[in-house]
């Protein structure tokens, strides 16, 4: 596979402020690369380093194998960008822009095909300014993608969006995953991070703390997890806490909840004791550690402090 | 090429669109012609008719509301809504917008002074003395200049809550010494220097000498190569300080 974005040693100063702290990765052809981390931790200024709305004080960064820092413009042909925020003209209909959008570019797609893969062609004579939040979105990501990029950078695709709006987002983005697309995208959220994204670096304070796949953080991270079951017998508890590999037991009314590192095993051992009938067990279930877990472990703090 | 002229239509649209755009630069004009109209009637200001000497003006005026009150501002408050910035990571450069923006806005000025033209011609029995082609050409020069000057001055308007008062302070100062509204001789010594070299003061003897003196285009040269030489300059500047965000 072929690197598509090469960032190295990449650092951006405010004043004594440093937002971005020799960040390197790299991403490749056809992959979801996430940045996840809580806002101000310098996603926004990354991402907007390699689309060449600022300026890095130092570091590399190349985008298909072009030198992104020195030959700026020839970059702009093969990206699609969605900004955090995207505002157009408020008189401009959908498919106006789109089209518009479409002649800025050497290459492009036909205006229908990008508004059908956005699920927006319903509302393609309507004004921008009459969309709502969702919509809105969707129509920033058509214009991300009129162009057929190479790469296309999404800063934070569904903040500020309900539910319903970001799953909207997420079938677009998944979409595009199953046509090969090399996507970047950033997001404070965990669960986008960990449904989208083939590899994810987390970033706190500008740096990249840990970067690999939402399943190896995961496991790497050696987290708790927890099994949950309900049991009405009285020597329930002591039962349980002589389970080997349970670190501790908590109770609420019959509801006993079982933390531990192997959830597994422990499993295992209870099914074990249900069919001895040793033990009356109902709603058994096991929470596994998750990527706010992860990030919690490292900085001490939650994702959405 | 193409982006251009689709830029360029864009603009037009979303100019037709804008109902406050509309008024200011077309009803706002008009209304003015139309009201000193009504007052001066007949009235003479020494050989010449009131609104006859006031049309040139009125039609200055309207070109330096739709050049710098009005194209400079919009797009001062598009910038700052950040419409400009998505466009910065398109492969559109900014000369593209630039002169969408200002082949855009110089249609409309053409409009907006046929309106007034029309009015007076018809209403209050104007008429140009001299040669159409002279007056058009003037015209030109004179709608490009002030909507470079409009733009030039985006590069101040750090904030779109910065770009009425800027345009205001340019508008008032050209509306006051350029002659618009009432002849040379009333302004101190001192301004009148200043007044001289303006362009709203070039533009308006230009107009003047074809519409009511009826001269021949080689006695406007000077006012063109005036207005010419502001325009050029203006247009440097805001090619140099065109500011994406």
């Amino acid at each position: 596979m072929s690197v598509t974005v090469m960032v190295s040693d990449l650092v951006k100063r405010y004043g004594s402020l440093v937002a971005v702290n020799d960040v390197s990765f790299s991403i490749e052809k056809g992959e979801i690369f996430g940045l996840l981390g809580p806002n101000g931790a310098g996603k926004t200024t990354t991402v907007e380093m390699i689309e060449g709305l600022r300026k890095p004080d130092s570091g590399k960064i190349e985008v298909c194998g072009i030198d992104a820092l020195k030959q700026h413009s020839k970059i702009k042909e093969v990206i699609g960008v969605q900004l955090q925020s995207t505002t157009l003209w408020d008189k401009v209909k959908v498919k106006e822009i789109v089209d518009l959008f479409g002649s800025y570019y050497q290459k492009s797609l036909p205006t229908d095909e990008i508004l059908e893969q956005v699920a927006i062609s319903d509302k393609q004579d309507s004004y921008v300014s009459t969309l709502s939040g969702g919509q809105k979105q969707r129509v920033a990501l058509a214009l991300a993608l009129v162009n057929d990029p190479e790469v296309v950078f999404l800063d934070e695709p569904t903040t500020g969006l309900d539910p319903q709006a970001r799953r909207n987002v997420w079938t677009i983005v998944e979409g595009l995953r199953e046509r090969q697309k090399t996507i970047f995208l950033t997001t404070h959220y965990m669960e986008e991070a960990e449904q989208l994204c083939q590899r994810v670096g987390i970033i706190d304070h500008g740096k990249i703390i840990a970067l690999d796949s939402p399943g190896n953080l995961i496991s790497t991270a050696n987290l708790e997890s927890a099994v949950e079951v309900t049991c009405r017998s009285e020597d329930a508890e002591a039962i349980f806490t002589n389970i080997k590999g349970v670190d501790k037991v908590s109770k609420e009314g019959n509801r006993y909840i079982l933390h531990t590192k192997e959830s597994s095993s422990i499993l295992r051992e209870l099914t074990h004791l249900t069919d001895e009938n040793k033990l009356q067990l109902e709603g058994m279930s096991v929470r596994q550690g998750t990527l706010e877990d992860v990030f919690l472990q490292l900085t001490g703090r939650k994702l959405r402090d | 090429m193409k982006v251009l002229i689709r830029q360029t239509a864009l603009e037009m649209r979303l100019f037709l669109r804008r109902r406050d755009d509309l008024f200011w630069t077309l009803a706002f004009p008009a209304f003015f012609i139309v009201l000193f109209g009504l007052i001066y009637g007949d009235t003479q200001w020494g050989p010449i008719r009131a609104i006859d000497y006031l049309l040139p003006g009125i039609i200055v005026m309207a070109v330096m509301i739709s050049g710098i009150m009005n194209a400079a501002t919009t797009f001062a408050e598009e910038r700052e809504k950040g419409v400009y910035r998505r466009l910065s990571v398109t492969p559109l450069r900014k000369h593209i917008i630039l002169g969408a923006q200002i082949i855009s806005r110089y249609v409309i000025i053409l409009v907006q002074t046929l309106l007034l033209l029309l009015i007076g011609i018809l209403a209050f029995n104007i008429s140009i003395v001299g040669n159409y082609a002279v007056f058009w050409l003037i015209l030109t020069f004179g709608g490009l200049c002030f909507l470079a000057i409009g733009f030039s001055l985006t590069g101040l308007m750090r904030t779109a809550k910065s770009a009425t008062p800027i345009a205001m302070i340019v508008f008032f100062f050209l509306m006051f010494l350029g002659r618009i509204l009432f002849p040379v001789d009333v302004l101190p010594k001192a301004l009148e220097y200043i007044s001289n070299v303006l362009p709203a003061t070039y533009l308006n003897d230009a107009l003047r000498l074809i519409v009511i003196e009826g001269r021949s285009i080689g006695d406007v040269w000077l006012e063109l190569a005036a207005i010419g030489g502001w325009m050029v300059v203006c247009l440097i500047l805001a090619i140099r300080f065109f500011r994406w965000e």
